[in-house]
């Protein structure tokens, strides 16, 4: 084992109790890969990921919510299986859906900054819903154009056959996630913020 | 089936995580450089190579079937036009090139997987990301492995319980929220309790690593992995 001189540089109880609530969160999503529920017209079962997304910003704020879903990518290039379908490896990073993992820690982070208004967390019961609501869209719009972006560049199709192929089939279902994640920042469900 | 490390004493199970890791990136790098058939049918014998000697096989590309339907769409996506020729069979070439090289990505990347236990990848992360970014990713990362399975539980917990109360005839988003708020409050609950046992532990930002050290096999494989890079590099410049 490698020996060590230099004296112990403990972690704080705030950043110990964040990181904790980053990395359970980045689990959280991985395990919202497993869940799956069959929507009309959409080809694929839809997972819950990009609701982990939203609430990993709403919850944790910009900072630790973006923190948490850049665990998500670490985990799972590093083979914990958390992306679609229960797969991992470095592969997925530079594959298909490349652009819509690339931008989750950006659309975290975004979500965050604009239901909290800035870097600091505040009491989710003053954040009305047209807020949270418009957080949430552009955090879709980013998860979109990013993952469109993603499928033009790997899969060298272009902008309109990306975004047939890969945004159409799925908005629908996007707006069901929205509409969970305001029935659930509303509803006083969640115990510990 | 999901894939993930088989215990093992192939070579690549010997090798050091840091240059498995540089190999899958110049892996990709040649991929993205090299998209032509030839090319391509180089990296898939290296591919193959790599995936058999971590003593895995085509059984461990089943974890990738939910990519698949994508890749396989994609190229009649491409070739598809709206009026005559109503199908381009050269653009449908270059997206299926573009499909395959994604596929022999993902192949390389199981090889890494089955073959490097989370403690080496941890070990890897913290000596190569300097500081407490290194330590908090490298932590992260060991806790996401620790407790996805816990959370995977929950879940499905949740689900069965929902269903036992009659919620499958719920509207879907009523059934998202049911499950996804009872998967926050548990990780909230699980996350409270680890940071406290963290801190009454001593979390310290400067623990001690498992050793990880380069043998004799770690040189050739660095050695591809450069040579792959250059490659990659030299068709740039």
């Amino acid at each position: 084992m490698a020996t060590s001189t230099e004296s112990v540089d403990l972690v704080g109880d705030e950043a110990a109790t964040n990181l904790a609530r980053a990395a359970l969160f980045a689990a959280l999503v991985g395990a919202f890969a497993y869940v799956s529920f069959p929507f009309p017209l959409s080809p694929a079962p839809v997972t819950l990921q990009v609701l982990g997304v939203f609430l990993a910003g709403i919850y944790l704020g910009p900072v630790w919510g973006g923190a948490s879903l850049v665990l998500y990518l670490a985990a799972g290039a590093l083979g914990a299986p958390v992306f679609q379908g229960g797969s991992a490896g470095v592969g997925q990073l530079v594959g298909g859906s490349a652009g819509y993992l690339w931008s989750y820690p950006i659309a975290a982070a975004l979500v965050g900054a604009v239901v909290h208004r800035g870097t600091t967390l505040r009491d989710l019961d003053t954040v009305g819903v047209p807020t949270v609501v418009g957080a949430m869209t552009a955090g879709t719009v980013v998860i979109y154009a990013l993952g469109i972006a993603g499928l033009v560049l790997v899969l060298d199709l272009t902008a309109t056959e990306a975004f047939i192929q890969g945004a159409v089939v799925f908005l629908p279902a996007e707006a069901a996630k929205v509409a969970a994640a305001v029935g659930i920042v509303r509803s006083d469900a969640i115990a510990a913020t | 089936m999901t894939l993930s490390y088989v215990p093992g004493d192939s070579l690549a199970h010997r090798l050091d995580p840091r240059s498995k890791l540089l190999v899958q990136a110049g892996f990709a790098a040649a991929a993205y450089a090299y998209t032509t058939p030839r090319g391509l049918a180089v990296l898939s014998l290296l591919a193959v190579a790599c995936l058999s000697l971590a003593g895995g096989g085509p059984r461990d590309l089943w974890t990738y079937r939910a990519a698949f339907p994508v890749l396989a769409i994609a190229p009649l996506v491409a070739g598809a036009t709206l009026g005559a020729p109503w199908f381009r069979v050269d653009r449908a070439v270059t997206t299926g090139l573009a499909s395959y090289r994604v596929l022999l990505i993902l192949v390389v990347a199981a090889g890494y997987v089955r073959s490097t236990p989370v403690r080496d990848s941890r070990a890897a992360i913290q000596r190569t990301v300097p500081g407490k970014a290194g330590q908090f990713l490298g932590t992260g990362v060991a806790l996401v492995f620790r407790f996805l399975p816990l959370l995977k539980r929950d879940l499905l917990t949740a689900r069965e319980a929902v269903r036992a109360r009659g919620g499958g005839a719920l509207p879907v988003r009523e059934r998202m929220r049911f499950v996804a708020v009872a998967g926050v409050n548990r990780a909230f609950g699980r996350a409270d309790r680890l940071g406290t046992a963290l801190n009454a532990r001593c979390f310290a930002w400067n623990p001690t690593l498992p050793r990880l050290a380069l043998g004799p096999a770690d040189y050739p494989a660095l050695a591809v992995g450069a040579g792959l890079l250059a490659a990659a590099v030299a068709t740039v410049v």
